[in-house]
């Protein structure tokens, strides 16, 4: 198990290291400069140039990149150009609000997407199965920022129900101040928090409901659930104890996987919503060429994603005695 | 010899107007977070507009841009290329400690080291040498004369000890100006409360924050849902007319200091020739652009020069638009559709120019493609280039890589901020490569001459030559907005900068 | 009497009708548009559907049906040059990485880890950026982004196809690998390559637009679904039309490829890929 896990972690090393590179590459002949994008359109041409050479920009690229990664080794993620602050810092400031986020909708997803699945495949055929798949149809087929925009203009906008942007106190304080008798900080943290997590929740609660359909009515087929039900079990058990656990390991997976795409979706939905998180700081680094908080963010986004897939693979093994870790 | 000695009764004044009973805070919209809050490096409007609550500069620009004392009590010129400045007695910065000669040389000789790297440091470049004379005096010398000067000495004072004790002012300044930074949640918030050390006292509003909302239609809709009491430009036209006919909100619309302009590539060959500009120009309907991309929030602009200027002179005249006269010029010029495909042709080559302009700014976009349309109806295949932000500054225009650019200036608080580094021979900004020995001369006397009348007629005549010549063609005068809530808790004075003093009681009119 | 398998399946039917409804609209595009695409009228901006306009006009005034219909144009073509690039690049490292397995395998799957690692809006924006906007520019960024999709799916067949006893038997008779790989296995690893494209087509427009949301698509007055949907934005709270039409024309392709896609897999084979379908990256 702890020779699997270094093992796995060991495999992170040259695809962190490769995907330096790429970016490194990508930003290296990408137009525009930050100097120049710094300093202003009034700035003249010599005062970039010399801001160029202070920021290291005019050394060799084979120079910066030796830099980058005699840094890196030394745990320096470098400084942003335009934020003066460590890259680190700033990652890690946003990073709580992408989280978020991210598990709201993870959990919003789960939950609808297992209750449509299993609702639709213990009738199926039925009305309700066909209203829900149409549903989870729609789901993946609407672009994010349309449905974020949609709900943002019906129950912000018309309705006044929630805010429209923006948010609220972080959740893990907001229920501390719960706990601690201010209940409103926490309805201001969750109202803040819905209309973005819906949005983004919708593609992968469509997914993860059609999944769960499918893998449902495979188990349901399966001869030990015939056993089960032959041998007089009553059906909620049976469903329960039999069906669901097992139609949930390819949901698992899913979950997971979708967990790392949440955050690449979550770029739109944060800036529709202006949700401080990492998914904004994205467009903002890439529409500055900050190019050492893009770097960052990059290597961010690789070791969640590298995570999240240790974490479910983990995970399988544990829920399917089966399944080896090799 | 001019003394200026000014009274601040009338601030004083305004300021003593009712006790604050209960803690008064606002909320403002803003469109960017800041990117550093070191007065003498911020480059983005949040910045400017925090910086000039958190510190003080030698002077305050008021909302008619006239320059009035802030720190200074009063100052002199005893010769055009000299200003004595005379601080006031007892300054003290937010953290207590004194403001002195000191920090006011410090702050500007930083500013204008090279390697300093400080954005605004071209408008500051006239200046020799700043020294102290004693702890309450200091004597800026200048290279020459520079009018515009004063308009940019609202600079905030930095203090020196701290910043070279190594506090880092980018992310905690400190200042001596009427509000002191509370907190700042980047990309979120940035929250100041009232600092009690400001010469005048502290200010009504005891604390103001700005949260950050990039997306302008998102802004008026936290604003419209009542997060936020005030919202300003830039917003989008069409939210605009919908708050201004909204009764639960106040409003202060007038005419802002930004331009939206066509900047012409006088060196690309096709448009070297001042007709050809002429006739391009024709083909801007700028009547449609102001009243329907955005939706009269503009003016239709005549020449280079503000209307809110002094400088400014209604007889100055571009070209209007003229379909019809436009073909007509280009035929003139040798272009006609000799094989009749619609499209203008010479020595067998079709008429064929990029509009540019950067994604970021939608109405930009609609311009650009509104252009492409009319210049299509006249018989120019227009092509559209449209890229991010960095992508069309640094690579295509500022690298004379375009052919016809829509762009803008802000911040134009002097005509000489709009055309001196830009359409001089040489100019730092002069990216269209235009060249014109009379107009160098008249720009360099607007800047050098202090005397406002032979100021103005310089600009004046500069006006009328680039009305022709064209190197510029001004689409849009843009106008400046501000609303809020009708339950404000203090009297609003807005000024088309933007900054907030105006809005924490601390602005006379 | 009954119908063909296909008919029966309504997933199948209904998305094939809006595929075909859309390609048609997208080929016939000059016949069915009645204005031209860049045809403004200033005096007649945001009208809402009549006669003359089926679904009204645009913030130009532009005739919107005629709009979406070359926009479809843009769209399916960016769609299925992206989708195909990507299939092909995908499979033929999907199969050979798959088929040599050993040192290989380990290369080019540390190549894909690299690519899958990248959030891909990322990758997408940073490469539009370097290349600029244009069909074939944005067609480039998304396969980019989507080609380690099917490696991975291909990977997994050609790991159970070369196994198969046809394929040890060719082996054996000394076929070349290049022969088995594309004589073989290829043919056997078709449906679920086939299924992923369709499916993956629905995916590439809503990228599409969203890179012309965030500013990078193809620059107007191309009449791209992304950039009327991004005007619309902008226009939403008093002109919602726009956006509603131009996110429901997104939508509907996208729903008629995903239908169709589905069809595909229950039709070619019920089991084998019930688990992959998740697994589409949208973002």
């Amino acid at each position: 198990m702890i020779a699997y896990i270094i093992r796995r972690l060991l495999l992170f090393i040259p695809m962190a290291v490769g995907m330096v590179v790429v970016t490194f590459g990508l930003l290296l002949i990408i137009p525009g400069d930050p100097a120049s994008v710094l300093l202003g359109q009034e700035a003249s041409p010599e005062a970039i140039e010399r801001l160029r050479d202070s920021l290291g920009l005019n050394d060799p690229w084979y120079v910066r990149l030796w830099d980058y990664f005699a840094n890196l080794l030394s745990g320096d993620f470098g400084t942003s150009i335009f934020q003066n602050q460590p890259v680190a810092t700033i990652i890690l400031g946003r990073l709580g609000a992408t989280l978020e986020l991210a598990v709201a909708a993870l959990v919003i997803a789960t939950v609808l997407g297992l209750a449509m699945g299993v609702i639709s495949a213990m009738r199926q055929g039925s009305i309700v199965d066909t209203v829900t798949m149409i549903f989870a149809q729609l789901g993946v087929s609407m672009p994010v920022y349309w449905l974020g925009l949609l709900l943002m203009l019906a129950f912000a906008v018309q309705l006044g129900w929630l805010p429209a942007i923006g948010r609220g106190p972080p959740l893990p304080e907001a229920f501390w101040a719960a706990l601690t008798g201010k209940p409103q900080v926490l309805m201001d943290s969750l109202s803040h928090l819905l209309l973005p997590a819906l949005a983004l929740s919708a593609m992968p609660a469509a997914i993860i409901s059609r999944l769960t359909r499918t893998s449902m009515l495979e188990m349901l087929r399966e001869d030990f659930v015939r056993t089960a039900y032959a041998k007089g079990l009553r059906r909620p058990r049976v469903i329960i104890r039999h069906v669901l656990r097992n139609a949930l390991l390819p949901v698992l997976s899913v979950i997971g996987l979708r967990f790392g795409m949440l955050l690449g979706g979550a770029v739109l939905t944060e800036s529709i919503f202006a949700w401080p998180g990492l998914g904004q700081l994205t467009i903002t680094a890439i529409s500055q060429r900050d190019l050492p908080l893009i770097q960052g963010i990059v290597l961010t986004f690789a070791l969640i994603f590298a995570l999240v897939n240790l974490i479910v693979d983990l995970l399988y093994a544990a829920v399917d005695p089966r399944v080896r870790l090799g | 010899m001019k003394k200026l000695l000014l009274s601040t009764t009338a601030l004083i004044l305004a300021m003593a107007i009712g006790p604050a009973l209960a803690q008064e805070e606002i909320v403002v919209g803003t469109d960017v977070d800041a990117g550093t809050l070191d007065a003498r490096l911020t480059r983005d409007t949040t910045a400017y507009r925090v910086a000039d609550l958190v510190y003080s500069g030698l002077v305050h620009i008021t909302p008619k841009l006239e320059a009035v004392p802030d720190l200074v009590e009063s100052w002199e010129t005893p010769d055009p290329q000299t200003f004595v400045f005379k601080l006031r007695e007892g300054l003290k910065f937010s953290d207590g400690t004194p403001l002195t000669a000191d920090d006011v040389v410090y702050t500007y000789t930083t500013l204008l080291d090279p390697d300093f790297n400080a954005p605004m440091r071209t408008l500051y470049t006239p200046i020799k040498s700043v020294e102290k004379v004693d702890d309450l005096t200091v004597k800026f010398n200048l290279d020459t004369p520079y009018a515009p000067l004063l308009s940019y000495l609202d600079l905030g004072i930095v203090p020196q000890e701290l910043a070279e004790g190594g506090q880092d002012l980018a992310t905690q300044p400190v200042g001596a100006g009427p509000m002191k930074l509370a907190s700042w949640n980047r990309g979120a918030e940035i929250v100041l409360e009232a600092n009690p050390n400001y010469w005048a006292g502290a200010p009504k509003i005891e604390k103001v924050t700005l949260k950050i909302i990039p997306d302008n239609s998102a802004r008026a809709q936290a604003f419209e849902a009542g997060d936020l009491d005030v919202i300003q430009s830039p917003l989008s036209p069409q939210d605009i007319s919908r708050l201004a006919a909204d009764d639960r909100f106040g409003n202060a619309i007038m005419p802002g200091l930004g331009v939206t302009y066509i900047n012409f590539n006088t060196k690309d060959p096709l448009l070297a020739d001042p007709k050809m500009r002429q006739a391009f120009a024709m083909l801007v309907d700028q009547q449609t652009i102001v009243g329907d991309i955005y939706q009269g929030v503009d003016e239709v602009a005549t020449s280079v020069l503000l209307p809110s200027s002094w400088a400014y002179s209604p007889e100055i005249k571009q070209p209007t638009f003229n379909l019809e006269g436009a073909v007509a010029l280009f035929n003139e010029l040798g272009w006609t559709d000799s094989n009749g495909d619609g499209i203008l042709d010479k020595d067998g080559k079709n008429l064929t120019v990029t509009l540019a302009t950067h994604s970021e700014d939608p109405n930009r976009v609609q311009t650009v493609e509104f252009l492409q349309a009319m210049f299509s109806q006249a018989g120019v295949d227009a092509k559209t280039q449209i890229t991010d932000w960095p992508s069309f500054s640094t690579n295509y225009v500022q690298k004379s890589q375009h052919q016809i650019a829509l762009l803008g200036w802000l911040n134009l608080v002097d005509p000489d901020r709009l055309l001196f580094s830009q359409l001089t021979t040489g100019g730092s900004t002069n990216w269209g490569g235009y060249s014109n020995p009379k107009v160098d001369e008249l720009l360099e006397k607007g800047r050098s001459s202090l005397d406002q009348k032979e100021r103005a007629a310089a600009y004046q005549e500069a006006a009328k030559i680039l009305a022709e010549e064209l190197p510029y063609f001004i689409v849009s005068y843009q106008g400046y907005q501000l609303f809020y809530d009708k339950d404000f808790p203090s009297e609003v004075n807005a000024t088309p900068r933007g900054y907030l003093r105006g809005l924490i009681g601390m602005e006379t009119q | 009497m009954r119908l063909p398998k296909p008919l029966r399946n309504p997933s199948f039917v209904i998305g094939a009708a809006i595929t075909l409804f859309i390609v048609g609209c997208a080929v016939l595009a000059p016949y069915v548009a009645p204005y031209g695409v860049e045809q403004m009228d200033m005096r007649n901006r945001f009208a809402g559907p009549s006669l003359e306009h089926l679904l009204g006009t645009d913030n130009f005034g532009r005739d919107l049906w005629s709009r979406m219909v070359f926009g479809a144009r843009i769209s399916l073509i960016i769609a299925v040059v992206s989708v195909g690039g990507a299939a092909l690049i995908g499979t033929v490292v999907g199969l050979v990485s798959g088929y040599f397995g050993g040192w290989v395998d380990l290369v080019l799957g540390r190549i894909t880890d690299i690519f899958l690692g990248f959030p891909a809006i990322i990758l997408a924006l940073a490469i539009v950026a370097v290349l600029g906007p244009g069909i074939m520019n944005v067609s480039l960024a998304l396969i980019v982004v989507f080609w380690t999709e099917y490696a991975r799916v291909v990977r997994g067949a050609a790991l159970v196809l070369r196994e198969q006893n046809y394929v040890q038997a060719a082996r054996a008779l000394g076929a070349s690998p290049l022969r088995i790989i594309f004589r073989e296995i290829l043919p056997n690893a078709l449906g679920p390559i086939i299924v992923l494209a369709s499916l993956g087509l629905g995916t590439a427009i809503i990228s599409e637009s969203a890179l012309s949301f965030l500013g990078f698509g193809l620059p107007p007055p191309a009449p791209t679904w992304g950039w009327t949907l991004s005007y619309g934005t902008r226009f939403m709270r008093d002109e919602p039309w726009l956006a509603i039409v131009s996110g429901a024309a997104i939508m509907i392709t996208v729903l008629g490829f995903n239908l169709l896609g589905d069809g595909l897999r229950d039709l070619l084979d019920p089991r084998q890929l019930s688990r992959g379908g998740g697994e589409r990256r949208n973002d």
